[in-house]
């Protein structure tokens, strides 16, 4: 940061710590179109046929990839726009709303935020047993929404209070009711919000593992995350190059939305969020 | 005087519902549940009466009297009143008639014996070997490997076999197949070596995780704070990576890191030690792996916070720091690091509850090897309940697991209520009307 | 039109901030709400508009009673102290928001946007965003905004707060001009004298919750009910002196001052005196002796606190003339017609 200090230190112990990552991250894409020489795993040959997932039939009792990321986009998308809308009302009742009990709702709030979720899974399972919502999208797609919303409507909350309650005032002194002073005042000024929200919700639900591991372990509702670890478990002698190929395939969307929205999502991922 | 309750409670509504379906609900299940000896077995609705030859060793354990027992162990076919009267409803009368002549009183063990005396018919000869089958059973004076939808039918059988009325209700305890009430799994959880075990495994683990990511985190934090933005950016970027893959692609590449085909081995490989599974091959490296996997997660998100936070210091504050003539080791203990103290604290008590619960990464990394080395507490349960290689899932076993997480959130969850600023947070709003 | 609060209480959860007070505001009227901060002034105005409700009492606008109303149904027009304008819409779209609520149609609210806009000379402006304008700007289209539906009373929340020195002078004078033009009942809150001073036709100055004086600004100025109310107006401040009465004179340490006729009568054994600083001079003869303790030059003007020899001050300001230095003595007089005189506990005798 300034002249005082020489860097090259710092640089070196952070380039000697950084380079496991780094050696992954290099072979993570290297690997996936190229081979090595047999018994060793420096790369050779470029080839595409790691990919050939993607247009080759499925063996027998596997899906097709393509159906499983149609999957994954709609477990992503529908969680995201559900975990929104909800919190987008929810935050507003809590930030800017009278009625009774609110204090209640609040410290709720907090409590649910801070509450780890993944523990409940074993009676989640069961409940969707009972609603007959077991090993289909929809049943992990509203626990996933579910588990989601105390964060949402925490990181929601927070863009709420934000925005000046004079604009609200003004609002209401010019005759307009809560509801269109919500509308048509308050929701474009907490529009960033909204998006963030909204993409992070989505990288969630792209990445998420265990709910549909265990809420929807059958092929029908089988999502990126489930399909490649299945693909890891199942070969007896593993293919590194396919996996590798799958995942960046799947991991692709993530980066580049992170690319093309990191700034937004920042403020999400520093305003706690669970480690 | 609050007129906007019905719009509040209108805004709160679609949140309240899935709160009480999807956090309400679990929480209070997973305490029912933990007092249930529900499995696949048992099924997680009703059940059936059923009494198998296993079932006999626990009737006779509970103490029914010694005839009941008999009766139990050594029914089998008998050519009595009530049975010829079935036949001769189910069949003829001559039938009947003749296998009284022939058999009356007779006793068989096996239905195989009973279908050879209807076989001995002459004059009312059964022909097929079906029929004879269905006519044994006719003669049955057993309620043993019978499944009955109802405690009523069963106690009905019982009545058949006659058995007293005292013995029954044993009876009928010991052959229901459905779920039932039990404390035996809380019994259990304090009385197994593994539980403490797994206790022990998660507190190695969450305070190692721990100290590597708040150490590391910081690290990072301040030692990317000294560079030029660009370097600054490039590590930052290297060291997100980790938070926003997948978990199972980052998993992944550690396999390949670290398996016996994967970068690891080739590298030892090259100075002569046989390649293996640096992974698994001990429960040292297994340990070691798990808590680089979740440290890196986890240092990044400290990476984040803290970076933020020294973000915040004042430049000034630094630059008179150098003109006083703190060197770098200086500035950093005694500038940056105090102001450091409520991240370092948030981050702290959140990771906490989060590594205590979570089994993500260790599920698809050790997945608790080499043998139980890597178990953690969360992911016990999971394995218990959720997916175990005997293939009964023990539901309520697991959800006994479960309680003892959520009964530490709850109360660690509540603990962060009393240190947030809660009256800031519920200052009322400002429009009365 | 006429506004009439009446026996109006305000509680915050169990403090009463605001007991039993009573305003009326007459038809066409411009009143300053005065007071420092903490004493019920915005409060005051939050309850008239609706944002906050009363705990008692009436509020009529003319003879409707808009006590239980809320905001959207009153038409109170009010302007914030940040201006609250909508950072989302442009300009004409921000004065137009109060009419589109109405669902009035295009072509009406156009003719009054560009009505509005011309009366608060912005008509220039209406396609920007609120971003883009300057402070005065944003102040007018505040206004404008306020104005835009005809309200019954318009209301205004230290509105020249966020203005630079220049503006604000400017600013009091437009908005004045407006009030004047459009004949509109007013309500000024402010904690600055010299605001409610030079734009209202009267003030009302509070404390505590509650009115301590309601006059005209002259009259508040020269016959202050305690030396709260003198002590509040006048830049600078008046100065206070203890003093006895001793047959004809004030007695201040060794020095007297005439008791004005109409005084005489009323005042014995111990008073606090007033004394504002124009009336303290070498121009009101001599009689009062002292040291310069500060002194300010203010260009025109030149500001001198003079420290008695029983520790006192008297503020004292003068054309600038030839300057006097600190610790030099002086022996000025007061005019003894102006000396206001007080009990000791604070009430106007």
């Amino acid at each position: 940061m300034n002249a005082n200090f020489k860097s090259w230190p710092v640089i070196a112990i952070l380039s000697l710590v950084s380079l496991p990552l780094l050696i992954m991250f290099v072979f993570q894409i290297v690997d996936t179109f190229t081979n090595p020489y047999p018994g060793s795993i420096w790369p050779q040959m470029f080839t595409i046929e790691h990919w050939r997932f993607l247009w080759e039939e499925p063996a027998t009792g596997r899906s097709s990839i393509w159906a499983v990321t149609w999957n994954t986009f709609v477990f992503a998308s529908t969680t995201a726009v559900a975990v929104t809308s909800i919190s987008l009302t929810a935050a507003y009742a809590l930030s800017r709303l009278n009625f009774p009990a609110r204090r209640f709702f609040l410290a709720g709030l907090i409590v649910l935020h801070a509450f780890p979720t993944i523990t409940l899974i074993i009676a989640i399972f069961l409940i969707l047993q009972f609603l007959g919502l077991y090993n289909s999208l929809m049943g992990v797609i509203l626990v996933k929404a579910a588990l989601e919303l105390p964060f949402g409507i925490w990181i929601m909350k927070g863009f709420y209070d934000t925005v000046p309650w004079e604009i609200e005032m003004a609002g209401v002194q010019d005759g307009a009711s809560r509801f269109t002073v919500w509308w048509k005042l308050v929701l474009p000024q907490v529009q960033p919000g909204l998006a963030a929200l909204l993409i992070f919700s989505f990288l969630s639900g792209w990445s998420e593992f265990v709910l549909p591991l265990v809420l929807a372990p059958g092929n029908d509702a089988q999502v990126l995350s489930t399909y490649l670890s299945a693909l890891i478990l199942d070969d007896a002698k593993p293919d590194f190059n396919l996996f590798k190929s799958v995942g960046l395939f799947y991991a692709i969307p993530v980066i580049v939305i992170y690319l093309v929205f990191q700034k937004k999502l920042m403020n999400i991922y520093g305003g706690g969020s669970k480690g | 005087m609050p007129r906007f309750n019905a719009l509040g409670f209108g805004f709160l509504a679609p949140a309240l519902i899935v709160v009480a379906l999807f956090f309400l609900a679990p929480v209070i299940l997973t305490v029912f549940f933990a007092f249930t000896n529900m499995s696949t077995s048992t099924g997680i609705t009703g059940g059936d009466y059923l009494l198998s030859q296993s079932d006999l060793r626990g009737v006779k354990a509970s103490g029914v009297s010694d005839e009941t027992y008999d009766a139990l162990e050594n029914a089998g076919y008998l050519v009595d009143d009530a049975g010829l009267a079935r036949l001769a409803e189910a069949r003829d009368q001559a039938t009947a008639d003749e296998l009284a002549a022939l058999h009356s009183g007779a006793k068989f063990d096996a239905r195989r014996d009973m279908e050879r005396a209807l076989k001995d018919l002459r004059d009312n000869r059964i022909r097929s070997t079906r029929d004879r089958k269905a006519l044994a059973e006719l003669f049955k004076t057993s309620v043993m490997d019978e499944r009955f939808g109802s405690e009523a039918a069963f106690r009905t059988a019982l009545d058949g076999v006659g058995i007293p009325q005292a013995d029954q209700d044993i009876l009928v305890k010991e052959a229901y197949t459905g779920w039932v009430w039990t404390t035996e799994n809380m019994k259990l959880l304090f009385s197994l070596d593994s539980s403490y075990r797994y206790a022990m495994n998660t507190v190695i683990y969450v305070t190692l995780t721990l100290g590597f990511n708040v150490g590391f985190g910081l690290f990072l934090a301040i030692s990317t704070f000294y560079l030029s933005p660009g370097m600054a950016a490039t590590f930052r970027t290297i060291w997100f990576l980790p938070r926003i893959l997948p978990p199972v692609l980052y998993v992944l590449m550690w396999k390949w890191f670290t398996w016996d085909t994967g970068f690891l081995a080739t590298i030892t490989g090259y100075l002569g030690i046989a390649p293996r599974n640096w992974m698994l091959d001990t429960a040292t490296n297994a340990w070691v792996v798990v808590i680089l996997i979740n440290g890196f997660v986890g240092a990044s998100l400290g990476m984040i916070l803290f970076s933020s936070a020294i973000k915040a210091i004042p430049s000034s504050m630094l630059y008179a720091s150098e003109v006083d003539g703190a060197n770098r080791w200086q500035q950093v203990r005694y500038i940056i690091l105090p102001q450091l103290r409520w991240p370092i604290l948030f981050t702290t008590s959140y990771q906490t509850l989060s590594l205590l619960t979570s089994f993500e990464y260790i599920l698809l990394s050790t997945d608790g090897g080499p043998g139980r080395a890597t178990e953690v507490w969360a992911l016990a349960a999971y394995h218990t309940a959720l997916n175990n290689y005997g293939g009964n899932l023990q539901y309520g076993f697991g959800a006994a697991y479960a309680l003892i997480l959520v009964i530490i959130g709850i109360a660690a969850s509540l603990l962060y209520l009393r240190f947030f600023n809660f009256k800031e947070l519920v200052t009322k709003p400002r429009i009365e009307g | 039109m006429q506004l009439r609060l009446e026996n109006f209480t305000k509680k915050f959860d169990n403090l009463t901030v605001i007991d039993q007070l009573n305003l009326t505001v007459e038809s066409g009227e411009m009143m300053a709400l005065l007071g420092p901060s903490g004493c019920g002034k915005s409060t005051t105005l939050f309850t008239i508009c609706g944002i906050h409700r009363m705990n008692g009492g009436t509020l009529h606008f003319g003879d409707r009673d808009v006590s239980n109303l809320p905001s959207q149904q009153r038409n109170v027009g009010v302007v914030f102290q940040n201006y609250a304008l909508y950072p989302h819409m442009n300009i004409r779209d921000n004065i137009a928001f109060p009419l589109r609520v109405q669902k009035l149609d295009n072509a009406t609210i156009a003719k009054k946007v560009a009505e509005i806009a011309e009366l608060v000379h912005i008509p220039e402006l209406l396609d920007r965003k609120p971003a883009q304008l300057s402070g005065g700007q944003q102040q007018r289209v505040a206004l404008a905004r306020a104005l835009v539906r005809k309200p019954d009373v318009l209301l205004l929340d230290e509105p020249l707060a966020n203005l630079d020195a220049k503006l604000r002078l400017e600013m009091r004078s437009e908005i004045r001009r407006i009030q004047l033009e459009t004949g509109i009942t007013a309500i000024l809150v402010t904690h600055d004298q010299v605001e409610a001073m030079s734009m209202c036709d009267r003030i009302a100055l509070m404390k505590g919750g509650k009115i301590v004086q309601l006059s005209e600004p002259d009259q508040m100025y020269n016959d202050p009910v305690d030396t709260f109310v003198a002590g509040f107006l006048g830049n600078p401040p008046i100065s206070f002196l203890d003093a006895q009465v001793n047959a004809d004179v004030f007695q201040v340490g060794p020095s007297q001052i005439t008791i004005a006729d109409s005084l005489r009568a009323k005042v014995n054994g111990a008073v606090k005196l007033g004394i504002r600083p124009e009336y303290f001079g070498p121009q009101f003869g001599t009689g009062i002796t002292g040291k310069i303790s500060f002194v300010e030059t203010q260009g025109r003007e030149d500001l001198y606190n003079v420290t008695l020899p029983d520790g006192s001050v008297l503020r004292s300001i003068q054309a600038a003339g030839p300057r006097l230095k600190l610790g030099d003595s002086v022996n000025w007089g007061i005019s003894h017609d102006h000396a206001l005189a007080f009990t000791p506990d604070g009430a106007r005798i």
